[in-house]
């Protein structure tokens, strides 16, 4: 912008520096609102979150869980989704929506792999806990809480057959390839033998421990203590995700989003990350599938379609893709919706077709956009960057208003 | 000492063959210009240094070693760096993010904070608009960026592709006179330029590439003096 107009002799870089901030103390309005501008992707609620201390932070978090964990005893009026539906079963459900939209994320969010065939990994994770458990299954049986592990491992290594040969594919070529992948799970369940296509796998196994009755803890009907398992799982999956995108991967992973032949001449092993994001992802929706078939008790092929794919990364979208929380609230709505309003159960397509369409219109970046831990290391620059602002900051900090606090400036209150 | 050697390398897009049989030399601590008119081959050729795209045959040798096979991300670690066409900047990241991501590939943490001064020196700019998105700056801003970002890893190589593009001429000539500063700091810089003018002018040496293949070579000087360089990119004759 200025800096092409007028003449500016760069005899030294430095005079033409101060050309153009005698230039730039003249534009500060066009310039505050470049900041804006890049602010405003940020978004309203991460602003707000940022603005708490460390402390707040903490707080409002212990809340949050501490709330999760008792939505279903609570069971408040408005929010329930009786008498059509079990509430608790329904939280579960949701839970289980918003793990599989946290592994998504990676795949989609972060890594930028528009992954179209996500319910094969669901797929996976079902079937290796019901052929491992069910009486139905002819292969060994083992414990369920090992088939967890297990079908984690498993997905996982489905991740990497699948990345490996596609991953060279960019963009729509590989979401054609991950629509093909899922179908070809679903076909194969239908027609190989062991895997009983339609009649399926049932009294898929459930974690140990019974009730003073004798009915076991982790039955098909009561869904608070799948619900808990499972909100245990997303929080511990959320932590590691989190730390894994603050990390070297995550950046890594922003960079290949943004794009990947930069990131790849900037030193980043393109290629063996986006298998990593495809694995993790995978490992993710196979411990998802995993909880469903224990919870639902039941397996067959019916459930692992194209649409469900489709849900899964309307999920993703509609949350904020590249936010885990987004990711979370996303799953958790998709779920939600439906099992709320049984009337119009029947048209969730529709309606998820059209609040699509609108979120993609108002509010593009989900409903809670990425940028808020966008960058791994987002904050750790934007120290740095406040720790410098700081000592500079009666000459060179002109256009800080109200709202650009810096992080220095919040620790110090802190 | 030669830095960088290609022989006879001759790249195809399919079955459409980009280049045929080039071969060229970059001295350590020159300025080589390679120019040529649309669709000559230069970006495939910057590609193809850079490791983005693989030769179907000949040989690419850096500092000695032969990185034909090489995959693009380990090039930067041994010195190779691009500042890509069309910028290619990380929209979504901040100045300040772009420029880390420069040091992804480094493995001496220790000489980060002696480049980014180095960087803000050329480009004090960006030292002030280091908070602000890559996405949301101006082209020449983003071009400095792209520079600076490639000089993050310390490079023997700077590789520009069409650093000129899309600037306006007084900025032209800014980023033409900042390349020598790269330059006289001990760094090597390979550049395509469609702009031959400023770029001859600039370069110890340079190649002119024609659909393909090297038709000229010698001093900026002496190419800038050449007729029928001077009819083609010239805009003189």
């Amino acid at each position: 912008m200025s800096m092409t107009d007028g003449p500016t002799p760069l005899q030294t870089a430095a005079a033409a520096q101060a050309a153009e901030d005698r230039e730039a103390s003249s534009k500060a309005a066009g310039r505050s609102d470049l900041r804006q501008r890049g602010k405003r992707k940020s978004g309203y609620f991460s602003d707000r979150w940022h603005a708490l201390s460390r402390q707040q932070q903490w707080a409002f978090l212990v809340i949050v869980v501490v709330l999760a964990y008792l939505l279903p005893l609570l069971n408040p009026p408005i929010i329930t989704t009786e008498p059509g539906n079990n509430f608790a079963l329904a939280c579960f459900d949701m839970a289980r929506f918003a793990l599989i939209a946290v592994g998504l994320n990676v795949v989609v969010g972060y890594a930028g792999l528009l992954d179209l065939g996500y319910v094969a990994f669901f797929a996976v994770g079902s079937y290796c806990a019901a052929m491992l458990t069910s009486p139905d299954s002819p292969f060994l049986h083992i414990p369920y809480l090992w088939t967890i592990p297990v079908a984690m491992a498993v997905t996982m290594f489905f991740g990497v057959v699948l990345g490996v040969p596609t991953l060279r594919l960019r963009g729509d070529y590989l979401a054609i390839v991950t629509l093909g992948f899922g179908e070809i799970v679903r076909i194969l369940a239908t027609i190989i033998p062991a895997m009983k296509g339609q009649v399926g796998f049932q009294n898929v196994g459930h974690p140990p421990g019974t009730e003073a009755d004798g009915t076991p803890i982790f039955s098909n009907s009561n869904g608070v203590p799948w619900y808990w398992l499972t909100l245990t799982i997303i929080i511990i999956v959320t932590l590691l995700v989190g730390n894994l995108e603050r990390s070297r991967v995550g950046r890594a992973w922003i960079a290949i989003r943004e794009d990947e032949d930069a990131a790849e001449i900037m030193g980043v092993p393109t290629f063996k990350y986006k298998v990593w994001a495809f694995a993790i992802g995978a490992a993710i929706g196979g411990l998802s599938g995993a909880l469903f078939a224990g919870q639902v008790g039941f397996v067959n092929n019916q459930k692992f379609d194209v649409t469900t794919s489709i849900l899964f990364l309307a999920a993703v979208v509609l949350g904020g893709a590249g936010n885990k929380v987004g990711a979370i609230l996303g799953g958790a709505l998709v779920s939600y919706i439906p099992l709320r309003f049984t009337a119009i159960a029947e048209y969730k397509y529709l309606i998820f077709g059209i609040a699509l369409v609108l979120i993609m219109i108002f509010r593009s970046q989900g409903l809670l956009p990425a940028r808020q831990r966008l960058l791994a290391y987002g904050r750790t620059a934007f120290n740095k960057v406040a720790a410098r602002d700081t000592q500079t900051k009666d000459t060179d900090n002109p256009t800080a208003g109200p709202g650009t606090r810096t992080a220095g400036e919040r620790g110090a209150e802190a | 000492m030669t830095l960088l050697e290609l022989e006879d390398v001759s790249v195809h897009y399919g079955r459409i063959q980009a280049l045929r049989n080039i071969s060229f030399t970059v001295e350590e601590g020159e300025v080589v210009a390679l120019i040529g008119a649309n669709g000559a081959g230069k970006t495939t050729t910057m590609r193809t240094i850079s490791g983005l795209l693989n030769c179907s045959e000949g040989k690419i040798t850096f500092a000695g070693q032969d990185i034909t096979k090489m995959k693009a991300h380990i090039r930067v670690v041994h010195g190779i760096s691009q500042a890509p066409e069309g910028r290619g900047i990380f929209p979504g990241m901040t100045v300040m993010e772009n420029l880390d991501m420069g040091t992804f590939g480094r493995k001496d943490r220790s000489g980060v904070s002696k480049d980014l001064d180095r960087v803000f020196d050329l480009f004090p700019r960006l030292k002030e608009r280091e908070k602000q998105f890559g996405g949301t700056m101006s082209g020449g801003e983003q071009q400095m960026l792209a520079i600076g970002r490639a000089l993050m890893s310390n490079p023997k190589l700077l590789l520009l592709d069409e650093p000129s593009m899309g600037l306006a001429p007084q900025f032209i000539r800014q980023i033409f006179k900042i390349i020598k500063e790269i330059n006289n700091q001990g760094t090597t810089v390979l550049m395509v330029e469609q702009n031959a003018n400023q770029a001859l002018a600039g370069a110890h040496r340079a190649f002119v590439l024609e659909t393909g293949e090297i038709t000229h070579s010698g001093t900026g000087k002496q190419l800038l003096e050449d007729p029928s360089i001077k009819e083609a990119y010239l805009g003189v004759g």
